[in-house]
């Protein structure tokens, strides 16, 4: 909701970007609660493939979801790199875990064009549109689809 | 109707309601008081009405105002002792105190809504046309009308379905204690100074200091959790106040009088629990007023008095709530509960006929039990009760039922004080944490490793243990939720995969009877002693004992096997994020104090997961007691033995629990003096025997070293001389009694291929030693 408002108000905004598998994505900078490198997390059994575990964050539980295996681009292998970028949801924070994180870019968003089928590994339902810059194209997620359950 | 200013709005119909609440009971009071007007009751509904007029007027809210205007013009007459306040006019009154809050609930909709049928008595009081005795009649079967609708159990009551929008935004708001909320303001401002201190001593080095800071935040952290737990209670008195109103209409509409007793309505909990309590305490008192108390006819006939008794009590009692429902009624009757279960099909007449009586009272809890098409007097209470039980349940409250035939019954519930934060215990599994509620706990089992074995047994597809006498299902948490089953490797203190299928499973790695396919054959050990054996494997360690915690889910018990036991600790329960919640096992998730996440169990759906149903347990359990008589009728069980050899070629077995201990000697160890055998054991002489002494089988072979078995015969020892390999085998006991069989040998079996033939020790002891079992013996072992 927040996407949506921005995006009437200014043309502008600034896009927090990080991997997932190879795809450079993007996510608005509002949406982002957070980016953390906590790594400690409960398993949870027999919780839905993408759900790597949960975190405690400051007192709250936090569902961690593997953006990887969520988009289908395979389970992201923890290294150094990897973080969690901490979303929040109509109920409760959620974290997203990606490969690695990217810079922060500034982004007109009237110079959105719609996605293709699929970006890398990752199906084009996931996006909301994609964005050029001068060396690369950041495919822009859509928060909604992202956390929404499989069925 | 526009209404400007939403606050003042909410304002009003909290206060209002607040006002009515109380209207309620001060009514019966004064119904109860009759002539003797008690001034300052009628005095207070008369102002709690004029406010409600006040403030109705104000905000233009008509209808209310002339209802209330009304109330208030009557009560006027009551407290100028005009008028005697009969029970038919408080009858009118409460009926109109109903309608008021209805208005007010609804209160968008009020100007609209017609009262002339509550104006008209009112003001036929207040000029004193008002028939008592049409107009009661009248009235009664009004109220008649109205307790029906409301009497259909289960579900929420009638008034909740109507609430709107507004009502919801009243319930999310609280009224708190001015002094409470100064000390938690207080607390909050010492929570600051204390943060303070822990900066300053982060940076400086007195660690004395560091530690009394940290002592004090501890102190600081438990008063403010008490405080805000303390502003989410509410007395229980909330729910029990409006019961005297449901009591008197449905024991007038039914024609019992009842006395209804109220204790302990301060007692307080937390605020959600009160308001989820509401529906199950409304239909206990129903029930017991509609089946429990008997007609006035019947209780002159058995000599009780007319006016029936129902006790309601709250009280604390080990940390929880207690309420307890109690009637001077019929009772229930057990053995009609029992065949009408029977009748039913929920259970076998055998299991009816295993029960206690106080578990034939419960069963008015299973579901299914109650129906409608039950109208004897053995039904009665079934309706519905299943239905409080679960509203209990997901309470964490547990309900229990005493009753004695025409002396009555009382329920007992118990309840948690608070659902925020509850002791658990703390178990391990597949390397993680896991917190089980003590409300569901019922006893940690642990079974040494040795009695695994005798203890752990398989029905079916079910493991069950035998506990005091009773068979518990058990159910392995990694099974249900599906993670790989470890086991704490005795050597290295580490989980490793167990690779175990069965519980019970203790067989030695080299036993011919099982093979196993998946781990590769190892040479099996010569066996000096069993001590040594049970260092060795490690299904005898200590930390291969069985982990058990009973729980109980209300309608049933099983077992759950854990890897460990932790402590026990109080948690706060968080709730799980929306990608979990088809994970049915959690209850959700607590932190643990070394901030990782612990999920918190919930037994009960485990146990549905776990395909584990009350009867079905029960049918299991009763399955393995019919085994068990088969079994012990015909004396078929399966046996274990210990194989050893004579000579080279012939195979024996004894009995394995015959067998005391087995000792390696060597062939200079054993003495002849005066023709017999012996050496010398534990400070005295063992007689040592030989198969072939008594029995026709090829001699001793000659060894430089033996293995002596020793029995206990005759509170004495005996020590057998055998050679190796010494093996214990499981066996079907369908032993072969005919083709071997002569003195000291009573029969054989197949054990891997080998015909074994089974010794007779005490026979063979007999023949040997006829004096030991004459009980007139010389000589005695120490």
């Amino acid at each position: 909701m927040i996407k949506e408002h921005s995006e009437k108000s200014s043309t502008l905004s600034e896009l927090a970007t990080f991997y997932i598998g190879d795809a450079l994505c993007g996510l608005d900078i509002l949406q982002v609660q957070e980016v953390n490198k906590l790594m400690q997390m409960t398993q949870v059994p027999q919780s839905p493939e993408c759900v790597l575990g949960i975190l405690n964050l400051r007192g709250q539980i936090v569902t961690i979801i593997d953006l990887g295996k969520k988009l289908g681009s395979g389970k992201t292998e923890i290294t150094g790199d990897t973080r969690n970028i901490i979303v929040n949801s109509p109920d409760g924070p959620v974290g997203l875990l990606v490969k690695k994180i990217g810079d922060v870019i500034q982004a007109n968003m009237n110079h959105i064009e719609p996605p293709p089928a699929n970006m890398g590994d990752v199906q084009g339902k996931y996006f909301t549109g994609v964005h050029e810059t001068s060396s690369s194209l950041i495919g822009i997620l859509n928060l909604d689809k992202v956390l929404c359950i499989d069925e | 109707m526009e209404i400007e200013d939403d606050e003042i709005l909410q304002g009003f119909i909290e206060e209002s309601l607040e006002h009515l609440a109380d209207i309620e009971t001060d009514l019966l009071a004064i119904e109860a008081a009759g002539q003797n007007i008690d001034e300052e009751l009628v005095n207070k509904v008369f102002r709690a009405a004029h406010s409600i007029k006040g403030g109705a007027g104000f905000m233009g809210l008509t209808t209310i105002e002339e209802l209330s205007h009304s109330i208030e013009n009557v009560l006027g007459m009551i407290r100028s002792r005009k008028l005697i306040p009969t029970p038919e006019i408080v009858n009118v009154f409460l009926l109109a105190a109903d309608q008021l809050r209805n208005l007010i609930k609804d209160i968008i909709n009020s100007n609209e809504v017609d009262i002339s049928s509550h104006i008209t008595p009112l003001s036929s009081i207040a000029d004193g046309s008002f028939e008592q005795p049409a107009a009661a009649n009248g009235v009664a079967s009004d109220t008649n009308a109205e307790t029906v609708t409301e009497q259909t159990p289960p579900g929420p009551l009638p008034e909740k379905n109507t609430t709107t929008g507004i009502q919801g935004k009243v319930d999310a708001s609280l009224r708190v204690q001015v002094s409470l909320l100064d000390s938690l303001m207080n607390l909050a401002g010492e929570l600051v100074l204390s943060r303070n201190q822990l900066l300053q001593s982060i940076n400086s080095t007195d660690l004395r200091h560091r530690e009394a800071v940290g002592q004090r935040i501890n102190l600081i952290t438990s008063e403010l959790q008490e405080a805000i737990m303390l502003t989410r209670m509410q007395p229980i008195g909330n729910v029990f106040n409006k019961f005297p109103r449901i009591v008197r209409d449905l024991s007038s509409k039914l024609s019992k009088v009842i006395d209804l007793t109220i204790i302990g309505r301060k007692v307080e909990l937390d605020k959600t629990i009160i308001e989820a309590i509401n529906d199950p305490l409304t239909h206990l008192i129903r029930n017991a007023v509609d089946h429990g108390i008997e007609t006035i006819e019947n209780r002159r006939k058995y000599g009780k008095p007319e006016n029936g008794q129902i006790i309601l009590k709250a009280y604390h009692a080990a940390g929880q709530v207690v309420i307890e429902i109690s009637d001077d009624g019929k009772g229930l009757d057990g053995e009609a509960l029992g065949a009408s279960a029977v009748k039913k099909g929920l259970f076998s007449v055998e299991q009816v006929k295993a029960m206690s009586a106080k578990e034939k009272v419960n069963l008015i809890f299973m579901p299914g039990f109650s129906t409608a098409d039950e109208v004897t007097d053995v039904s009665g209470r079934g309706v519905g009760m299943d239905v409080v039980k679960t509203n209990l349940d997901q309470l964490s409250g547990q309900v229990d039922i005493t009753s004695e035939i025409n002396v009555g019954t009382t329920i007992s519930i118990k309840l948690p004080l608070t659902l925020a934060i509850i002791p658990c215990q703390i178990i391990e599994a597949g390397g993680e944490r896991y917190a089980i509620p003590q409300i569901n706990l019922e006893e940690l089992l642990r079974i040494p490793a040795a009695h695994v074995k005798e203890r752990v047994e398989k029905v079916g597809d079910a493991e069950v243990v035998r506990l005091r006498g009773h068979l518990l299902p058990l159910i392995r948490l990694a099974d249900v939720i599906d993670i790989e089953r470890t086991y704490l490797a005795p050597d290295t203190s580490q989980y490793q995969i167990d690779r175990r299928k069965l519980l019970h499973d203790r067989r030695g790695m080299k036993s011919p009877l099982f093979k196993d396919t998946d781990k590769p054959k190892i040479h099996p050990p010569v066996i000096d002693n069993p001590s040594q054996r049970s260092v060795t494997d490690r299904r005898y360690t200590a930390s291969s004992a069985l982990n058990i915690i009973v729980v109980s889910t209300g309608s049933m018990k099983y077992g759950l096997v854990v890897d460990r036991f932790l402590d026990s600790e109080e948690i706060v329960i968080k709730p799980l994020g929306r990608h979990l919640k088809q994970c049915k096992g959690y209850a959700g998730a607590t932190i643990m104090g070394d901030r990782r996440i612990a999920l918190i169990l919930d037994v009960n759906n485990l146990s549905i997961m776990a395909n584990l149903t009350s009867i079905d347990g029960s049918d299991r359990a009763a399955d393995v007691a019919r085994e068990e008589e088969k079994a012990a009728l015909t004396k078929i069980e399966m046996q274990s033995l210990l194989t050893f050899k004579s000579s080279e070629k012939e195979h024996f077995g004894v009995p394995l629990n015959q067998v005391e201990r087995i000792e390696k000697i060597n062939r200079s160890d054993i003495e002849s003096p005066g023709g017999k055998r012996v050496m010398k054991y534990r400070g005295g002489s063992l007689n040592l025997i030989c198969v072939d002494d008594v029995s026709q089988v090829e001699p001793l072979a000659d060894h430089d070293s033996y293995h002596v078995i020793v029995f206990t015969l005759c509170n004495k020892l005996v020590g057998l001389l055998s050679t190796g390999p010494i093996d214990a085998a499981e066996v079907p006991a369908d032993i072969d009694d005919t083709a071997l069989v002569q003195p000291g040998i009573m029969g054989s079996v197949i054990i891997d291929g080998q015909t074994t033939m089974l010794v007779n020790i005490s026979e063979i002891a007999q023949s040997l030693f006829p004096h030991w079992f004459e009980g007139k013996n010389i000589k005695v072992l120490s």
